[in-house]
């Protein structure tokens, strides 16, 4: 164990992945750096080895997929997702959820999606869109290139993707045209993180509620998907208050370890996951109309 | 530059001056302005990220330099508080505003504050107060309650509209 930090700023994707499965102790990959070097300056963590994925090409840009899909690099910045005419076109709930993120310009400008999903935090702000809109990830370990559902990555007991794999690209479904979205994000600060969050898809037929996509963030450890929950109590029906009322029982009902923290005590999260949950729903029900 | 480096050699145009430096994995941006350049206008804060009192511009986008690390910019044009005034040694439109609207107080968080002002401006010249408030969102205040911010962000606005 050397005292003083190393870094290595490998070229290529195939190159990283292989210094990564050659580290026995384990090398920390560092992107924007904005959630890890908190923790670092703070003295909390002190990597023996750095690799820096920023020189990485085949990590950057956002571009449609032969299959339809877009393909968003995992060094794509909040600011560009914000800003991007394709993710402004066709994932517009995603380009919203990445204006709600804290930490203002500065961060937005240097924090990737990449980071964001890999951390895992239950408070960040893209994962409950992406979710919502079931995207997939790929990442790449060693020789070896895994494509899977983020759902999956994101139940992955060992928490995240380990310490040798790199997260290389997000890739979605576009949105169809007239399919309502909304992120809500409830703060009960003025700080960066919100007490409940929620990301919500609707598809309207004749003023009912055909299908709904419901993923509620900051209320639990883990990101609860309360789609199911969602549709059987809503495809069908006009979306009234007496729906909204009932959706936001059944999703606080859903909520069994509520997070107790600088957001808020858990009781109260509970209940406002139910809040988050009704009011995105209303929000997306109301742009679907418009459209 | 596969191997692994106890010391990176970067190169930066700071204010306009190319340096080279040898950075240790780690450091950060921040550490290295103030400690090695003599660049103390960069405030150190929080260390965290949320105060905004180490603003710079990296390759022409703000960011707080105490969470950059250092040697994950082997090249860069950064640009910080020292370099916002005119080469006659006036004060920048933006900083005159921020002057003239007493839009300090004790100045600390300045360089969060008038990097914020200088990106929101460079995209949208006549912002409205709620886009005045999420561009200094980034950025902490504890001494004027904001108002004077967006009073000075307006008259910046103003200013520069006003300037070919
Ligand atoms: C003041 C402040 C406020 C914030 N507020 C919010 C907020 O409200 N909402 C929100 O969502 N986020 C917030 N954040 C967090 C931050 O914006 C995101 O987490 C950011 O996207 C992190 O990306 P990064 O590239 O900087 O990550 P890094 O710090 O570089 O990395 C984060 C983690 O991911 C790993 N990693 C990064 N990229 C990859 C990859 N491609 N493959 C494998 N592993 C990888 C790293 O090893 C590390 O464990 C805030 C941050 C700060 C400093």
């Amino acid at each position: 164990m050397s005292l003083y930090p190393s870094l290595a700023r490998p070229r290529t994707l195939a190159d990283a992945a292989a210094l990564l499965a050659s580290l026995s102790s384990g090398g920390v990959v560092i992107a924007g750096g904005q959630e890890l070097m908190p923790s670092i300056n703070a003295g909390v963590l002190a990597p023996e080895v750095y690799v820096d994925i920023g020189g990485l090409a085949e990590l950057r840009g956002i571009a449609e997929t032969p299959e339809g899909l877009l393909a968003i690099g995992a060094l794509t910045v909040h600011r560009e997702l914000q800003t991007h005419p394709l993710v402004t076109a066709k994932l517009p709930l995603l380009g919203h959820a990445a204006t709600r993120a804290g930490g203002g310009r500065q961060v937005h400008n240097r924090g990737t999606i990449g980071g964001n999903l890999v951390a895992q935090h239950p408070l960040y702000d893209l994962a409950p869109s992406l979710l919502a809109l079931e995207a997939e990830v790929e990442w790449v370990k060693g020789s070896e290139t895994v494509r899977q559902p983020l759902a999956a990555m994101l139940a992955d007991s060992r928490h995240g993707l380990g310490s040798e794999a790199i997260l290389a690209r997000v890739l979605v479904v576009p949105m169809a045209e007239g399919l309502g979205f909304a992120y809500e994000k409830l703060k009960a600060s003025g700080g960066a993180y919100g007490s409940a969050n929620a990301a919500a898809l609707v598809k309207l037929t004749n003023g009912r509620v055909a299908a709904v996509r419901l993923v509620v963030g900051a209320v639990a450890e883990r990101l609860l998907d309360a789609s199911a929950a969602a549709a059987a109590l809503l495809v069908g029906r006009p979306f009234d208050a007496a729906a909204g009322a009932a959706l936001a029982h059944a999703v606080s009902a859903l909520v069994t370890a509520p997070l107790s923290d600088a957001q808020g005590p858990g009781p109260w999260r509970q209940a406002m996951a139910g809040v988050v949950a009704r009011r995105a729903v209303a929000a997306a029900v109301q742009r679907a109309g418009r459209a | 530059m596969d191997d692994l480096a106890q010391s990176v050699l970067v190169q930066w145009r700071v204010n306009g001056v190319l340096h080279e430096l040898d950075v240790l994995p780690g450091q950060s941006l921040m550490d290295v302005l103030r400690d090695a350049l003599r660049l103390t206008g960069t405030h150190m804060g929080c260390m965290t990220g949320h105060c905004g009192a180490c603003t710079v511009m990296i390759d022409g986008r703000i960011a707080k330099s105490c969470i950059a690390q250092a040697a994950t910019l082997p090249r860069a044009e950064i640009r910080t508080i020292e370099g916002l005034m005119g080469p006659d040694g006036r004060l920048s439109p933006v900083q005159q505003a921020f002057w003239d609207e007493a839009g300090f107080q004790c100045g600390y968080c300045a360089p969060g504050m008038l990097f914020s002002a200088i990106e929101l401006l460079s995209e949208t010249p006549d912002p409205t107060d709620a886009e005045i408030d999420s561009a200094l969102a980034g950025s902490l205040c504890r001494c004027t309650g904001y108002q004077s911010l967006r009073r000075a962000v307006r008259a910046a606005a103003r200013a520069l509209r006003e300037t070919p």
